[in-house]
């Protein structure tokens, strides 16, 4: 057959029980795989993140499903609904508590700019108080769109460094 | 760029003051009739004259005279939708307010089936109590209390209606007032407890204060909030476009005061104070 099987590199004794790889990346697979987010609903959004965490959408196949009770046990904010003026230094406390790393969505038109609520009490979009990593548009957005938009958080987790974090907090005119 | 309140660097800031004061009422509802009359008499008696004067040129030049015009009859539509205009009071309970109150009361009048009593804004308290407390009222719960910016108003800037209900009777009755700006009518809490958080919602939203209330503050704005977003002079679009900043700590003093204040359970309740 066409098959070279002295191409064919046979694994050894020492690489069935070892993998290589690096700090990094192990790091950030491990972070990647284990998001945990914060109990955190504002408006209808949260309705739908409550059926994406729901049996039918099953948000635990990427290791998410835990919504925890407190943001001092979470990674990751979902900001989902309308944030008014009121609630902006309550959104602003929580992710203050929450540990380093984390991360945000924005979920929905509201929590992306503000959506239809351009009023006085309205925040046009939860980035003008906190960092947002992902945007996911929609009014509300599907569990798919959510599901989307986390796996999008994890390819940007999973491209993460340690360099890079390094450069960001103590060097930040370089970044 | 630091979190102040100001209306005209919003992006769209341009506010249309009305420059009416539509306040429903009978004496206005006359007064309207009565002009919108006159003024057709007056077009009226126009083509008239106008009609006569060429009907004596037209003799004067032996040629064919003119048409006479014909009045317009208004037209009247017994299928179509009818306005509830004002109407004089015939409910008893009106009468009776209107006696026991004497001179407080300003004006009566019944429109859509709906008891409307506008009250002197110095005897507000009195109306109220009186409503509350005789037997041939007992008008017993506020089922709502609000508030209306009439910038364009003549000798007043606001009118606060208190909406009363009668649950054995199942009737309703509403008291209106109208307040010059700066004007503190007295509060209903001393009458109906339930008016707390109503006249702090309307405190908060058109920056009315009621005189002995327990605790005037705002309900639904931040505290340090600047301005009152239901007045007609507040721009509706553009001031979410600010930018929030929270390197002031915005929140934390006043959120240690609410905080001891809620006994160091961070709830935004306000302490029942004492007698």
């Amino acid at each position: 057959m066409g098959v070279n099987k002295a191409n064919i590199a046979v694994p050894t004794a020492l690489e069935h029980i070892l993998m290589l790889t690096k700090v990094e990346q192990f790091m950030n697979w491990s972070r990647a795989t284990s998001v945990w987010p914060v109990t955190f609903g504002l408006a209808c959004c949260a309705i739908e993140m409550m059926a994406a965490g729901a049996s039918r959408f099953d948000f635990d196949r990427f290791g998410s499903g835990i919504f925890r009770a407190t943001p001092r046990q979470a990674d990751l904010m979902i900001v989902a609904g309308t944030v008014s003026a009121k609630m902006a230094p309550v959104i602003k406390t929580i992710y203050d508590q929450m540990p380093e790393p984390k991360w945000v969505i924005a979920m929905g038109s509201c929590a992306t700019c503000g959506g239809p609520f351009d009023s006085y009490a309205t925040i046009q979009g939860v980035d003008k108080i906190v960092p947002v990593d992902v945007y996911i548009p929609g009014c509300p957005p599907r569990p798919e769109s959510l599901i989307y938009g986390f796996m999008k958080l994890q390819d940007k987790i999973m491209n993460s460094s340690l360099a890079d974090k390094y450069r960001e907090l103590f060097e930040p005119a370089h970044s | 760029m630091s979190y102040v309140f100001d209306p005209s660097s919003a992006p769209n800031a341009k506010v249309n003051m009305p420059s009416t004061a539509p306040v429903p009422g009978l004496a206005a509802h006359i007064a309207d009739k009565k002009a919108t009359e006159a003024a057709e008499e007056a077009k009226w008696q126009k083509t008239y004259s106008d009609y006569e004067a060429a009907k004596t040129k037209a003799e004067s030049e032996g040629a064919e005279p003119p048409k006479p015009p014909v009045r317009p009859v208004a037209k009247s539509d017994a299928y179509d939708m009818q306005w509830p205009v004002p109407k004089e009071p015939e409910d008893q309970d009106l009468k009776t307010l209107v006696e026991l109150l004497g001179e407080s009361v300003e004006e009566t009048f019944e429109q859509a089936g709906e008891l409307i009593c506008q009250i002197n804004k110095t005897a507000i308290l009195n109306a109220l109590t009186t409503c509350n407390q005789e037997v041939s009222l007992r008008y017993e719960m506020l089922s709502d209390m609000t508030a209306t910016h009439y910038p364009a108003g003549d000798g007043y800037k606001f009118s606060v209606v208190y909406h009363l209900t009668c649950i054995r009777r199942r009737k309703r009755l509403r008291l209106r007032v109208l307040i010059p700006e700066g004007f503190e009518p007295e509060s209903a809490t001393q009458v109906y407890p339930g008016a707390n958080w109503l006249e702090r919602e309307i405190f908060d939203m058109l920056g009315i204060r009621f005189a002995n209330h327990p605790d005037m503050t705002r309900i639904l704005c931040p505290d340090d909030w600047e301005g009152h977003p239901l007045r007609k002079d507040y721009p509706v679009v553009g001031l979410g476009q600010r930018n929030v900043d929270f390197r002031e700590d915005r929140s934390g003093k006043l959120m240690r005061r609410a905080m001891e204040a809620a006994g160091h359970l961070n709830i935004n309740l306000k302490p029942i104070k004492a007698d």
